[in-house]
């Protein structure tokens, strides 16, 4: 049918079916800010507004908007200019993917049209429908609150660094704090730290224009002629064995240009998770098997004209399978008689296939026993993590061409690109050099894409058909195909002396890596790791097995296996200073590691070369300063005021406050490699290419910081392209918190040699020595206050004297891997009626060391704790006892919404960390560690119920209260 | 899926198509458009029929079948019970183009509204050829019959009387897991309605709440549901203490 659409004040005449869904039909238009999310509505990333109301457009035909007034982004945008809103959300560091961005923007001016000086309460209420898995909302909130004061003529402060007074040794932390600004960055200043220009300053984001302004900068925002559509078919089974697939009638259907399973493409093994070569064992996955093993495994692809006609060949494809026993909890599949995941003969590398322990670990620094023995109390206790998913509000999506020198293009949603190249070119049987890899920006990724999802289908349907293929997972395949946080059954047994010093510590661990190997091997190593680091102890031990079972894959989640350590053990601490009658952030002040202490675990545990750097040593710690500006700012000493805890108006209501000391890695030390090269221009101004890439984090801006510093410029006049296989230099990609730390430095080095051969030219023109030149403001300045620009250089490097090009290009692998530090507060309420649990407030005050950004630093702990959250109070994948997941669209897969977020505080105490850049250490995924037990621990304070499991739901916290 | 769109200008047109085997009913189509299904239907849109509006008259609220819930949300001629429960059954932007007669045309089994308007007595005006006709809100959740080949006009909601709500839920603005909506009448009739203890929205017995059966799912078992009945319950209608209106 044809429709008269008026989209942002133009008339503009479409086609399209009646079932198209107005979402659909603007992308199709080119209004590619209206952003896919879900089929359903409820992530609002395609959220426009229609007669001035903001609507998911996910769920509106687009026959229903004729004759009304369409308004996407788009039409806020001039070019060269921004709407205050933008302005506003850029300033507040509310962009951090910028994914649902346009959506947010869109709500605002909703909402500030109707209502020019809205409550907080009233803009949550407006960005309700509106999820965001990055910022936790906090600074979306204050953009719109900015963005109303600009818009009523009054002009906002500036966000500007708060630097707080340290604490130690000054008895203020239980002092109430002053009120603050909401989105001002905290930063608690180390006197160890010099002055610099650009690094350390709230600059903001050098991709967030674009994306305020909704332009075209994800995978999908690009249309090929001739494109295909890609759609999977999926196991209904959750262990099965295909006996036969019968895709004639598939192949009959007009539009269908290709079908591919087992019976016609190459069995080669693989493992799918992007980790550096060797990729670690099992290899136990093909492209497509003959055997199912979770009710969301691949069975077969399809590539068709339209999406349509792929998803209708789907339900062609005659499929017999013969269903086998399935096990889902990891304990019972390692039990004798349980059924055998892996019974293939081609499978390599797990442990004992036949029981479906597909990895045993151990790690000892000591015999345990002793130290058992000699303690004076033994403290032994298990709990259960549960199966929680990244859900970055962009799904998996990929699209792969020929290009004209028939090589393959992969433009794809990655956070490896590079190891995804490696790693296809077996798969696909075609050499490294005919594949190219492009990551464009990225909406999210958590984890999530460090993985080779997909990226194979597109590839080898497009080799099948010769034409361009795309493919996007919907929300449901995302929940049931993607990949997840690994559930653990965990049992920690510590020994303590009458002092409450640790005597021995022992964590045993059954790990659920679900039907494949990926990462099971490193997530758990990791969580042996974080498990026995944060004390010192004379003697600790780790076992572990890790399981198949019949549940969709775990993988690389946030983390990375120290949310479920960290759940268990700062929860089995304050249980053991309960049993001991300590306080309980005494306890652990009595056992923490500090500065100069071993991490005596880390070289049977750490990935990488870490045996042969022999023992790591902390090399600094703000441990002691974070736990007192989070005691401060939570109310710490609430916890003995009996009014507080129990108020008189709401009998049913109990108060809690709990703490959780969290403690994480940077960077996988000898593993972990990024490069740069870094180039002038004509104008003074530089191209910086980083394999790094930016999922949202703002680690382009971070790294632009970085190479302004050096070079003496300001962040704008840095042009970050990440991140392409043909054009960037290698990079491991976004994981293991390395971004800052390991290609930050690879930034520093290439723009060192940029500086040096900058200052060498300006010797030349000024006429005086080298080693006298300072670089700033754009320019190079001799002692006596002469100066020559930066643009001058170039253009006298580039075309008058001399000529060469002003370039560095340096790589970074890091022997180290210094822990960043953090103290998680939570307060929450709990009915003890029904077991309800509100969290009230959620303060982190972490040592990132130097924080290149403190925006965009506070961001990664206001979101990271609100993700966080969700895996402490209410997200769960859950299940059918056929192993169908029963939940999966948001809503009842719960994540936070911006109208029921706690309270949120960030602090960051800085430290000097020698080996990082600029002192910098990591910040990305330690938010995700402490919440969960510091929510635990408060319902623990609050109610005298300690529970070892997770999520906090009403139904477990009422039955923990009732076994009281 | 949709296969054919009509927006009819008259209800007599609408009444027209809606009696059609294939027809689908569009209020605000978040719930149709969401959930679209295989077999090939009509969409007959109401956005075109003069049907929104709130109005107040003679004790009684009327709720256009249009009325968007946002809507009622910004109403002052709401009940603050309603408008809350209203808030609670979508985000903003679902809220923004999801109807009242769309909410009663989907009955999502643990819908906020549902339960408030049950609670407060509401009543559903159904036109069909031939015939319009009121039926108290659980009759049309009970009996999907009465809704096939009709058109929802409005609902109408008692006013003067005084409600309250309490619900469990996971996080604050979630779906509750079981919600109790308790309301007393002008003329002191209480009605206690309750989502997530039944396959849909029901009016209960207070003092039979036991003899309730609630599916179970994983947020909450049925003995758990039976519990939060009894005590959200008890807090609505304690909730409810003096007589001042809603």
């Amino acid at each position: 049918m044809t429709l008269t659409l008026t989209i942002n004040g133009t008339s503009r005449t479409v086609t399209c079916e009646p079932h198209e869904s107005l979402r659909t039909v603007l992308r199709r238009a080119g209004l590619y800010s209206v952003r896919y999310g879900s089929d359903t509505g409820e992530t609002g990333a395609a959220a426009v507004l229609v007669d001035g109301r903001l609507v998911s457009a996910d769920v509106m035909l687009a026959v229903q908007a004729e004759g009304h007034r369409i308004e996407t982004v788009e039409g806020m945008s001039v070019p060269g200019q921004l709407h205050p809103i933008q302005e506003a959300f850029i300033e507040a560091g509310a962009i951090q993917s910028g994914y649902s961005t346009p959506a947010m923007v869109l709500a605002a001016k909703a909402l500030l049209e109707r209502t020019p000086n809205p409550t907080e309460a009233e803009v949550r209420d407006a960005l309700s429908g509106i999820l965001d898995r990055e910022t936790g909302y906090l600074r979306p909130v204050h953009a719109v609150l900015r963005a109303a004061a600009r818009l009523r003529g009054e002009e906002p402060a500036a966000v500007e660094v708060v630097r707080l007074d340290r604490l130690e040794g000054s008895g203020a932390a239980h002092r109430d704090r002053d009120d603050l600004p909401p989105i001002a960055p905290r930063v608690v200043p180390s006197p160890d730290v010099p002055a610099t220009r650009v690094v350390g300053h709230a600059e903001t984001k050098t991709d967030a224009v674009k994306l305020a302004k909704g332009n075209p900068a994800f995978t999908d925002d690009r249309d090929l002629s001739g494109m295909l559509f890609a759609k999977v078919l999926y196991s209904p089974y959750a262990h099965a064995r295909i006996v036969s697939i019968d895709d004639a009638a598939a192949r009959a259907l007009p539009g269908v240009r290709a079908v591919i399973h087992h019976g016609n493409v190459p069995r080669v093994r693989y493992a799918s998770g992007g980790q550096s070569y060797p990729n670690p064992l099992p290899y136990d996955q093909v492209s497509f098997d003959n055997k199912v093993r979770y009710v969301g495994d691949r069975v077969a692809a399809v590539a068709a004209d339209t999406e349509e006609i792929a998803r209708a060949a789907l339900d062609l494809i005659k499929v017999t399978y013969e269903p086998l026993p399935a096990v889902f909890d990891e304990n019972e599949a390692i039990r004798e008689g349980a059924p055998v995941i892996h019974d293939e003969p081609d499978m390599e590398g797990a442990h004992d296939a036949a029981h479906n322990i597909v990895h045993h670990i151990e790690a000892r620094t000591a015999d345990v026993e002793p130290g058992f023995a000699a303690a004076h109390r033994v403290v032994e206790r298990t709990y259960r993590v549960h199966q929680v998913q990244q859900t970055p509000l962009e799904p998996h999506i990929a699209i792969a061409r020929w290009d004209s020198d028939d090589r393959l293009e992969i433009t794809s949603s990655t956070q490896v690109p590079f190891h995804a190249r490696r790693m296809l070119a077996p798969l696909l049987g075609l050499p490294v050099k005919r594949i190219r890899i492009i990551k464009p920006r990225i909406g999210g990724g958590f984890g999530a894409k460090q993985e080779m999802l997909i990226e194979d289908i597109v590839g080898h349907l497009t080799m099948a058909t010769g034409r361009p293929v795309r493919l996007e997972l919907t929300r449901e395949e995302e929940f049931m195909s993607s990949r997840s946080r690994h559930p653990q059954t965990i049992t920690f047994r510590t020994g303590v002396d009458a002092q409450g010093k640790l005597t021995a510590q022992e964590m045993r661990v059954v790990a659920n890596t679900g039907a494949y190997g990926t990462h099971g091997l490193t997530v758990q190593m990791v969580t042996g790791m974080r498990g026995l680091s944060s004390y010192n102890c004379p003697a600790k031990r780790f076992d572990c097995d890790v399981a198949y079972t019949n549940i969709p894959v775990p993988g690389a989640f946030r983390g990375y296996g120290a949310p479920q350590a960290l759940f268990a053990l700062e929860a089995h601490m304050d249980d053991v200073a309960a049993e001991i009658g300590m306080d309980p952030i005494e306890f652990r002040r009595r056992n923490w590691v500090r500065k100069g202490d071993p991490l005596d675990i880390a070289p049977q545990l750490g990935e990488g070369d870490v045996e042969a750097g022999g023992t790591p040593v902390i090399t600094s710690s703000g441990l002691e300063e974070a736990v007192l500006q989070g005691q401060r700012s939570i109310g710490w000493h609430r916890r003995s005021d009996p009014g507080w805890r129990q108020p008189a108006d709401r009998p049913h209501i109990r108060r809690g406050l709990g703490f959780a000391m969290a403690m994480h890695g940077t960077a996988i030390p000898g593993l972990d490699m990024g490069g740069a090269s870094l180039k002038i221009n004509d104008d003074g101004s530089f191209n910086l290419l980083v394999g790094a890439t930016d999922l949202g984090t703002g680690s382009d801006t971070v790294l632009a910081q970085i190479a302004a510093e050096v070079v003496g410029v300001g962040v704008h006049d840095i042009i970050v392209y990440s991140s392409d296989t043909d054009l960037t230099p290698f990079d491991t990609g976004a994981y293991a918190s390395s971004t800052t730390y390991i290609s930050g430095t690879a930034v520093k080095r290439a723009a060192e040699q940029v500086r040096r051969q900058i200052v060498d030219r300006a010797a030349l023109l000024l006429g005086v020595d080298a080693a006298s030149i300072d670089l700033h403001d754009r320019a190079a300045w001799a002692a006596d206050g002469r100066s020559v620009s930066l643009a001058e250089i170039a253009l006298s490097t580039l075309h008058q004297q001399g000529q060469h090009q002003i370039m560095g290009t340096a790589s970074y692998v890091s022997p180290d891997s210094p822990p960043p530090f953090a103290a998680q507060f939570a307060e929450v309420e709990v009915d003890v009626e029904t077991g309800q649990v509100t969290v009230q407030r959620l303060v982190m005050a972490v040592d990132c060391g130097v924080p290149i950004n403190p925006v965009t630093a506070s961001g990664q702990v206001e979101g990271g704790m609100v993700q966080a959250l969700g895996y402490a109070h209410c997200e769960e994948m859950a299940y059918d006892d056929a192993g169908r997941m029963v939940n999966p669209a948001f809503g009842p897969y719960r994540i936070y919404r911006a109208d029921e977020v706690p309270a949120l505080e960030a602090i960051l105490v800085q430290t000097l960390e020698g080996s990082g850049p600029f002192g910098a250490k990591a910040i990305a995924e330690i938010p995700m560690d402490g919440v969960a037990p510091a929510v635990r621990n408060a319902i623990a304070d609050a109610t005298g119920v300690r529970i070892n499991n997770i999520p906090l739901t009403p139904e477990r916290v009422w039955r923990a209260l009732q076994a009281s | 899926m949709i296969t054919s769109y009509y927006r009819p200008r008259t209800l007599q047109d609408a009444l027209a198509l809606a009696a059609r085997p294939d027809a689908v009913v569009l209020g605000g189509g978040t719930a149709v458009n969401a959930h679209p299904g295989r077999p090939p239907v009509v969409a007959v849109d109401l956005q075109a029929l003069d049907l929104g509006g709130i109005r107040a008259d003679a004790g009684l609220l009327r709720l256009g079948a249009t009325t968007r819930l946002q809507e009622l949300v910004d109403s002052e001629l709401v009940p603050g019970v309603l408008r809350e429960l209203a808030r609670l059954e979508a985000p903003s932007t679902i809220r923004n183009a999801a109807t009242v007669a769309g909410t009663i045309g989907t009955a999502d089994p643990e819908s906020p509204l549902l339960t408030g308007l049950l609670a407060f007595g509401a009543r559903v005006g159904v036109a069909r050829a031939g015939s319009n006709a009121e039926h108290p809100l659980e009759a049309v959740l009970d009996d999907r019959d009465l809704l096939r080949g009709s058109i929802i006009t409005g609902v109408t909601v008692p006013l003067g009387g005084r409600a309250a709500a309490h619900g469990t839920a996971r996080t604050p603005r979630d779906v509750p897991i079981v919600l109790a909506v308790a309301c007393r009448d002008a003329d002191g009739t209480v009605r206690v309605a309750m989502s997530g203890v039944a396959s849909r929205p029901v009016l209960v017995d207070p003092e039979r709440l036991g003899q309730l059966v609630p599916p179970a799912d994983f947020r909450g078992s049925s003995a758990y549901r039976i519990h939060l009945a009894t005590v959200l319950t008890t807090r609505a209608l304690a909730s409810l203490g003096g007589s001042e209106p809603a």
